[in-house]
């Protein structure tokens, strides 16, 4: 296991990326322990109405205005952001990469073609067309994700085409040609293992953008009305802005961290992968 | 000596914040009267750019003067406190740098730039600078003063650039001119033009330059008198004749066989030799004499004690077995 | 070319993609486009469909669709809202005022403290107040705009009383003149802090990025043995070198403004072109949701074009070509 030591070294004499891991790792096990620690539908009402924080055992952070447990919307909302998050990234990284690194490795009139078209979804507002997009789908959670990664691809086209231009001129990638190999292989094989550490940390910040829309379509009700998420818990709690505060404070703080975790483990990342770009900070 | 010199830097030491251990200058002492040119010579990374920022208190924030006196015109120079430093710098001591082409702001005319040095010294109207401006245009041999003063940098040519940081260095009329290495990122033929400049405004202004280069070609045209640096030490110190005709510490008869210079070595058929090996890491010195690694003459005594600075004749050298190689072989 | 043609053939042609972006998102919509037309008037009376489909030309192959429809753009034809019994267009212009005084006012705002608080942290780089900076501005960068926006209320509004929750003026006390410039501030107050702290997290860390790199350029280092005062190298040498990439992301903020303030219109009741958005969602008026979008994309694209050319004019090292 020394690569593992090796990894947690890392982290550990990195706090930005140890508090930023730490947090995730909080934020993931509160997801996936919601069903056995709040097995009931989060939408049941199981206290008074109203309930403040901590003046009830059963409910600790209290209840809304229909007595539904914060505590349980918490936990089950973690699972969607995350898996919303997670799921839209993967699409946004999908259609990112395959457009960045055509333009990036073929350049030319394919890059030219393709980074007109990334151009063209930058130039419109994104949360504006996330709406629209789902304003056509419907209000589910797939026009939720799908919505998402539509208007995430076009960052992550520009940051791999950006690598590719720099990888493509390296002596690997010209012994690669002259020993024949094919195109699609060069790109797959030799030069997209070498960008991804870019990748990833723009990923892990990507993620929190997405958590952070996601939780603002919910919040305007534009969210699947089905599914549990703090978005929409924030949105419920709005006609209690008065006299029931916590209802809104809540979800917020807990989408607060969940994003600054993700932000932090992003620059953690930078630093560990890039330190040439740390040195520029002393 | 004292009272006859411009310039006194007493055992200079200078180490990046916090480590006690290294260091970039080891004890450097040397001296520049009113006038005359002194040569700072050494590989890249020997300290000679420290140096030289050390005296215009503008060494990198990661670094610090340990120790050492700076001596102008025999006042101690405040190169801790930056709001004193800055009535020094420009006005008393300009300074040119090795990069011309990142010298200048890439948003301002270069009368903006070259007024602006002065407009800070001085009490004079921006009218009445500019026509200065234009005038120190025309002295440092730029093509039509009075157009490229309105000109941006990116209009330029490198040695056009190199022209004008040169004019901001001349601009206050100061009395001490440090270059480090004005002439290494630019062609031949310009870097010709720029030395003829630069002793040229030293006639004008009796000015004392400072000449921090690796081109020891340059050395013998322009300097009186030449410091030898290695790994932040001063190996040797002579005046120029002397230097050329006998160096004594083996570093710098390496030096010299490793450069070019008509007429001499060629003549008698050798070819030019590299100083085998590298400058040593400033984190992990060797033990006794800093060149001991490189050097032909090395013996036990180079491995144990750090030789001390002596006077050999004309020469001041820090070596345990100074003298021509010949003599030694 | 010119450099002015190219950039103009370049604008009509993004706006051709987003038309042709917006068609098809159109066509993605359940039902072809007179039901979505005519489904928000509330009448789904077939005579009238049928007449929808001829004018719009439904009925004939989808490019001839394309054709009429980017015909109908470029009149700035944008139908008629039956939900608002309005045109489009109107109705969209009506509300543009409010939410650029918004947009303007918090992009105004986040601009002069990014940039204070961008130099600070990187004159302070690794010490203290830099520390500081970076960590608020990753909090607000982290925080959901519209979560500030509550808890703002919470705090001013019903707390401590200071500012009204929403709206954009007292609807009772029918102001004039100067009373009602006041009134509209207050009222603006909360709603531009909301807006201005998405910003403003984004302009501190370019501020503060750009300045790093421009104070390590070997100008300043010439700059500094001219006897030049750190503060003037700060502002005057480093400082307008490094706002080059604010300016070009603050255009976009600017460009995308129309729709760059949903959320926070939403929150405050903010009488602008978001909130408008907003009610079209819920009233599933897709026409004029479509049309909001594309006029928005139109901003961005113009403004992109003037942030160029002012950015040609500061920047000397740029020459139109
Ligand atoms: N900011 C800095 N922090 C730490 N070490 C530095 C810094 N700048 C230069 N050095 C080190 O100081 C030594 C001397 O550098 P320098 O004076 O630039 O050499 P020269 O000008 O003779 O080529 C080098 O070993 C270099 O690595
Ligand atoms: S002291 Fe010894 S090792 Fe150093 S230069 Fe002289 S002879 Fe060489
Ligand atoms: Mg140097």
């Amino acid at each position: 296991m020394p690569r593992l030591v090796a990894i947690s070294r890392t982290i550990f004499s990195n706090w930005t990326l140890a508090l930023g891991v730490l947090l995730l790792l909080a934020i993931i096990l509160m997801a996936l322990s919601a069903p056995y620690v709040f097995p009931g539908d989060p939408y049941d009402m199981v206290a008074p109405a109203l309930t403040w924080p901590g003046t009830m055992p059963e409910v600790p952070l209290g209840t809304d205005s229909l007595g539904r447990d914060i505590a349980a919307g918490i936990f089950h909302g973690a699972r969607v952001s995350l898996m919303v998050g997670f799921i839209a990234v993967c699409f946004a990284l999908v259609i990112g990469i395959l457009v960045g690194s055509l333009a990036g490795y073929y350049g030319g009139w394919v890059d030219d073609v393709l980074m007109r078209v990334t151009e063209l979804f930058q130039t419109i507002p994104q949360f504006m067309l996330a709406i629209v997009i789902i304003a056509v789908l419907g209000t589910s959670i797939e026009a939720v994700v799908m919505s998402l990664g539509i208007v995430s691809w076009p960052t992550v086209a520009r940051l791999v085409r950006s690598e590719f231009l720099i990888l493509r001129e390296r002596a690997f990638v010209h012994s690669c040609l002259v020993i024949g190999m094919s195109d699609l292989r060069i790109i797959f094989t030799q030069i997209l293992p070498n960008a991804l550490s870019s990748i990833t940390v723009m990923s892990s910040v990507l993620m929190a953008t997405a958590i952070l829309m996601e939780s603002a379509l919910s919040f305007l009700g534009f969210g699947d009305p089905n599914v549990i998420t703090w978005g929409t818990m924030i949105g419920m709690g709005r006609g209690q802005i008065r006299d029931a505060w916590y209802i809104i404070a809540i979800p917020g703080a807990a989408l607060l961290i969940t994003a600054l975790a993700l932000n932090l483990v992003g620059e953690g990342l930078n630093d560990a992968l890039n330190p040439r770009l740390r040195k520029r900070e002393v | 000596m004292n009272g006859t010199n411009l310039l006194d830097i007493r055992d200079l030491r200078v180490s990046p914040r916090g480590m006690t251990e290294t260091a970039i200058l080891r004890g450097v002492t040397f001296s520049v009267a009113p006038g005359e040119t002194l040569a700072v010579v050494g590989e890249s990374g020997c300290g000679k750019s420290m140096a030289s920022l050390a005296v215009m208190g503008l060494l990198p924030p990661g670094l610090e003067r340990r120790s050492g006196d700076i001596l102008f015109r025999g006042e101690p120079l405040p190169v801790d406190d930056n709001t004193a430093m800055r009535k020094v710098r420009g006005r008393r001591i300009g300074m040119v740098f090795q990069e011309p082409m990142a010298a200048l702001n890439p948003v301002y005319t270069i009368g903006h730039q070259v007024a602006e040095v002065i407009l800070e010294h001085e009490d004079i109207s921006a009218a009445e600078a500019r026509l200065r401006v234009v005038e120190l245009l025309r002295e440092v041999g730029l093509p039509s003063p009075d157009r490229i003063i309105d000109e941006y940098p990116h209009r330029l040519s490198g040695g056009q650039r190199q022209r004008v940081v040169i004019a901001m260095a001349l601009a206050c009329k100061p009395d001490l001119l440090i270059a480090d290495e004005p002439t290494t990122a630019l062609d031949v033929t310009v870097q010709a033009q720029i030395m003829r400049l630069l002793k040229r405004a030293q006639n004008e202004l009796g000015i004392a330059i400072i000449l921090i280069t690796h081109n020891l070609g340059l050395v013998a045209q322009m300097a009186d008198r030449v410091v030898v640096m290695y790994a932040g030490h001063k190996v040797e110190e002579a005046s120029v004749q002397t230097l050329f005709a006998s160096p004594q510490h083996p570093y710098t008869q390496g030096l010299l066989r490793a450069t070019p210079r008509p007429g001499r070595r060629r003549a008698g058929g050798k070819p030019l030799e590299e100083i085998p090996g590298m400058v040593p890491a400033i984190t992990d010195p060797p033990s006794g004499c800093r060149f001991r690694p490189r050097c032909p003459r090395a013996t036990r005594e180079c491995e144990t004690v750090h030789p001390a600075v002596r006077q050999v004749g004309d020469t001041i050298v820090a070596c345990h077995h100074p003298g021509r190689l010949e003599a030694v072989q | 070319m010119s450099y002015l043609g190219k950039r103009l053939v370049h604008v009509v042609l993004t706006v051709l993609g987003i038309a042709i972006i917006n068609f098809f998102l159109l066509q993605l919509a359940p039902g072809d486009a007179a039901d979505v037309l005519a489904g928000e008037a509330g009448t789904a009376d077939p005579e009238y469909l049928a007449n929808l489909r001829r004018e719009f030309g439904l009925d004939q192959p989808m490019l001839h669709q394309l054709w009429a429809f980017l015909q109908r753009l470029f009149m700035f034809d944008f139908g008629y809202s039956y939900r608002h019994n309005m045109p489009v267009s109107t109705l969209i212009f009506e509300r543009i005022p409010a939410t650029l005084i918004l947009v303007g006012s918090s992009i105004a705002m986040a601009l002069v403290f990014g940039i204070l608080l961008g130099v600070v942290a990187a004159r302070t780089a690794g010490r203290l107040p830099d520390k500081l900076i970076s960590l608020a501005s990753l909090l607000f960068y982290a925080t959901p705009p519209f979560w500030i926006g509550l808890m703002m209320i919470v705090v001013f509004s019903v707390k401590l009383g200071w500012t009204p929750t929403g709206g954009m003026s007292d609807i009772i006390s029918n102001k004039t003149g100067l009373a009602y410039v006041l009134d509209v501030m207050r009222h603006l107050a909360l709603p531009a802090i909301t807006q201005a702290v998405f910003y403003l997290a984004i302009y501190t860390r370019l501020v503060r990025a750009g300045m790093l790199e421009v104070l390590s350029l070997e100008y300043i280092r010439v700059a500094r043995a001219k006897g030049i005062s750190e503060n003037r190298i700060a502002y005057h040498h480093a400082l307008r070198n490094a706002i080059f990439p604010l300016i070009t992301v603050a255009g976009t903020n600017l460009g995308a403004f129309l729709g760059g303030a949903v959320l926070t219109e939403t929150v405050f009741s903010w009488p602008g072109v978001g909130r408008l958005m907003f009610d079209a969602m819920f009233q599933r008026d897709l026409n004029l949701l479509l049309s909001i979008l594309v006029l928005s994309s139109i901003f961005v694209v113009l403004v992109n074009l003037a942030v160029d050319l002012l950015y040609a004019l500061i920047n000397p090292t740029v020459e139109l070509r």
